[in-house]
């Protein structure tokens, strides 16, 4: 489904270049849920952005569901958003002035469907994240943890094949990201591929699958069966930060 | 797609109204300057003859000596008006000139009132295109056997007859009584191109009475008396016979070969005064022009004209310019918004239209607003400066104009900021977030 080969990512600022990925390489099978851990700064948000179309990338080969993604217009890569990725943010990114049902719209709108599709999906979307009777509501009437689900209904609406999440749990309480957690698998167990950043090692866990990014590149990747690991992952000797990521880290890595 | 957008321009500027207000300002103020002047421009420059342009021909002829001006005049000489009436060639003519009447009713109580009137040929309502309410001109036999007759307007008819059929009633002028032959309906050219020697934008005048009656009746030239030859004109004979020019001679034509065979009468006639003795000049010569050419000649529309409305097009570049800064403010502010936007699927195309469409939306307002400053604006020239009501009409064609105008001008301000907000990396405030 995702396959990167060498993927390296330079930032050019001023004088200062920055590798934020060097020789990456990753393959997701479909239907995959693969949490990624890392030390801030190593390139995770990096990661996820070329994953999703959002960001190109210095050298190397990136295919997604088989289709080459090096040279793609802007129009074509657009598309592949809207109908393949959905997006989730640990800040949410819900957009102020408009309400829930148009908010989850958004994508729906630039697909092109009609209003009654539209309408029909926007609740659904929001039935799942169990929001629904809260439509027509401003996303500053919510919590975090109920804005967090509008956003997963706005990526679910679109019903996306792959679901990209970075720290969608960082800026909510254990129980609503135990919450969001719940909802993530219970979309994986409907199908879709799931990619998720996250601080939390118990979260973590929970997925098939964990990988970690240290210094721009993967650094182990271990398999895990689910509920049934209780060890942490191999680190990479020294690298105490990512053992245990500390609050303050959490928010230090948003900024 | 297009609703959509237009649905987010309208929430973005309520969300902002006061930027918002201060951009549609910006926009409008120059829209308002920019038509007050094309709209004085457009007036200016109308041809009213509209398709009988190519017909009717003001005549010129170069019959002042060596020493006088050196290009033609706009006004013939008395003797030259009268001679010319004897071609044949066109399909129509009339001299003419404006004197002023002290005129009277047959009511003893009604106080005279002092009018210009038209002193011209019977030809003249058919050449331009006169409509009549009541009657006709007078017969064509009067403009040789003078008879007292007289042809008022709708205007005038209202005020002394209430508006009632007035054929055949009499009307005393300067004591004289004319019988009334015709009311015409409202009627007022502009430019007033028959008659420009006094101004190009007055009202045509309220009666007319026959040429033939001039040398009888020796109405006063109220319009412009122009000599180049020193000779004494202490009575009106003197002045019939004499070199001025004051009488306006146009003539109607059937098509471009008749005019040809008109103006080629014309050489003879010039070269026939000259074996006489007139027309002294080496350049002495007759030139006929069209109306679209004549109000060229005469200089209807100013050159100043032009420059102020190139002034006022550089004045709505200075308002663009202070758009495109408070749009590039407001755009960037939104760029996290943008970049969810762009992260769920929206192109770079489809952002730039959405904020294309917003612009375009604040230019619709600024030109709806410039058109109410423009108007305020024609009416206080015309109240403070004492223009002529028929330049400081709001034309109708500027409800089209001006908000296209101002569309357009916004959506060439807004290229750059749509530019600059579609083309940041959505990422980068998606991060920060
Ligand atoms: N737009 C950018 N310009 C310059 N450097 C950047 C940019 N984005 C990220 N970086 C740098 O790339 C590295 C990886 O960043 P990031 O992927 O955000 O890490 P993480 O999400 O793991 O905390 C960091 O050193 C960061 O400073
Ligand atoms: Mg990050």
């Amino acid at each position: 489904m995702l396959s990167m080969k060498n993927i390296s990512k330079v930032f050019k600022t001023d004088l200062v270049e920055t590798h934020a990925l060097r020789d990456f390489n990753l393959e997701v099978k479909e239907g995959e849920f693969v949490a990624v851990t890392g030390p801030s700064g190593s390139g995770k948000t990096t990661f996820l952005n070329i994953a999703g179309l959002l960001e190109g990338f210095t050298h190397g080969d990136y295919f997604l569901d088989g289709v080459n993604i090096s040279n793609l217009s802007d129009n074509k890569s657009a598309t592949i958003r809207n109908e393949k990725i959905g997006f989730i943010f640990q800040g949410f990114n819900l957009i102020p002035d408009l309400n829930l049902a148009e908010n989850v719209e958004v994508p729906l709108r630039y697909r092109g469907f009609n209003s009654a599709e539209r309408k029909r999906r926007v609740q659904h979307a929001l039935e799942q994240v169990g929001l629904a009777a809260r439509m027509k509501h401003l996303p500053s009437q919510l919590s975090g943890g109920q804005q967090q689900r509008v956003a997963i209904a706005r990526a679910l609406a679109g019903e996306p094949r792959f679901l990209l999440a970075d720290e969608p749990t960082g800026n909510l309480d254990s129980m609503m990201a135990r919450q969001v957690m719940e909802l993530l698998e219970e979309i994986n167990r409907a199908g879709t591929t799931i990619i998720m950043v996250t601080h939390d090692a118990e979260l973590a866990r929970r997925a098939q699958r964990n990988i970690q990014i240290v210094d721009g590149q993967v650094c182990d990747f271990t398999m895990y069966q689910h509920g049934a690991v209780a060890d942490k992952p191999h680190l990479v000797a020294g690298d105490k930060r990512a053992v245990e990521p500390s609050s303050v880290e959490a928010e230090e890595a948003t900024s | 797609m297009f609703f959509y957008y237009l649905d987010l321009a309208w929430r973005s500027i309520k969300k902002t109204p006061l930027l918002s207000l201060l951009m549609v300002l910006a926009i409008s103020i120059g829209i308002g300057i920019t038509i007050t002047t094309l709209n004085v421009y457009q007036l200016m420059s109308e041809n009213p003859a509209g398709d009988r342009s190519d017909k009717l021909h003001g005549v010129q002829l170069w019959s002042q000596g060596k020493d006088a001006w050196k290009e033609f005049n706009g006004q013939v000489t008395y003797q030259d008006a009268y001679n010319l009436r004897k071609s044949d060639v066109p399909v129509r003519q009339t001299a003419m000139f404006v004197t002023g009447l002290a005129l009277q009713t047959e009511d003893p109580d009604f106080s005279p009132l002092l009018e210009s009137v038209r002193v011209t040929d019977s030809d003249f309502f058919e050449m331009f295109s006169v409509p009549f309410l009541y009657g006709k001109a007078w017969d064509k036999g009067v403009d040789t056997e003078a008879m007292y007759q007289v042809v008022i307007n709708e205007d005038l008819n209202k005020q002394l007859f209430s508006g009632e059929n007035s054929i055949g009633k009499t009307l005393y002028l300067d004591r004289k009584p004319y019988q009334i032959v015709g009311v015409t309906k409202a009627w007022s050219p502009s430019p007033l191109y028959y008659d420009v020697t006094t101004g190009a934008f007055k009202d045509s005048a309220k009666l007319f009475v026959p040429f033939s009656l001039a040398p009888i009746e020796e109405y006063q030239s109220w319009g412009n008396n122009q000599s180049w030859k020193r000779e004494p004109i202490n009575n009106y004979s003197q002045r019939l016979s004499s070199e001025m020019h004051w009488i306006q001679y146009w003539v109607e034509v059937q098509d471009d070969k008749q005019r040809d065979e008109y103006a080629e009468w014309l050489t003879r006639y010039v070269e026939q005064q000259q074996l006489i003795g007139r027309f002294e000049s080496p350049e002495a010569a007759a030139k006929v022009s069209n109306v679209e050419q004549w109000l060229k000649i005469n200089e209807v529309v100013p050159e100043d004209n032009k420059i102020l409305v190139g002034l006022s097009v550089l004045f709505l570049l200075v308002c663009l310019v202070n758009m495109l800064g408070l749009l590039l403010a407001k755009f960037l502010k939104r760029a996290p918004e943008v970049g969810v936007r762009r992260a769920i699927g929206a192109s770079r195309a489809q952002i730039f239209s959405q904020h294309m469409v917003e612009v375009g939306l604040i230019g619709f307002g600024g030109g709806l607003l410039g058109l109410l400053w423009a108007w305020g604006s024609l009416s206080m020239l015309s109240a403070h400066f004492d223009l002529e009501a028929a330049l400081t009409q709001l034309d109708l064609t500027m409800w089209i104009v001006a908000p296209s105008i101002a569309i357009f001008a916004a959506l060439i301000a807004g290229v750059y900021p749509a530019w600059r907000i579609c083309s940041t990396n959505p990422s980068a405030h998606l991060k920060s977030q």
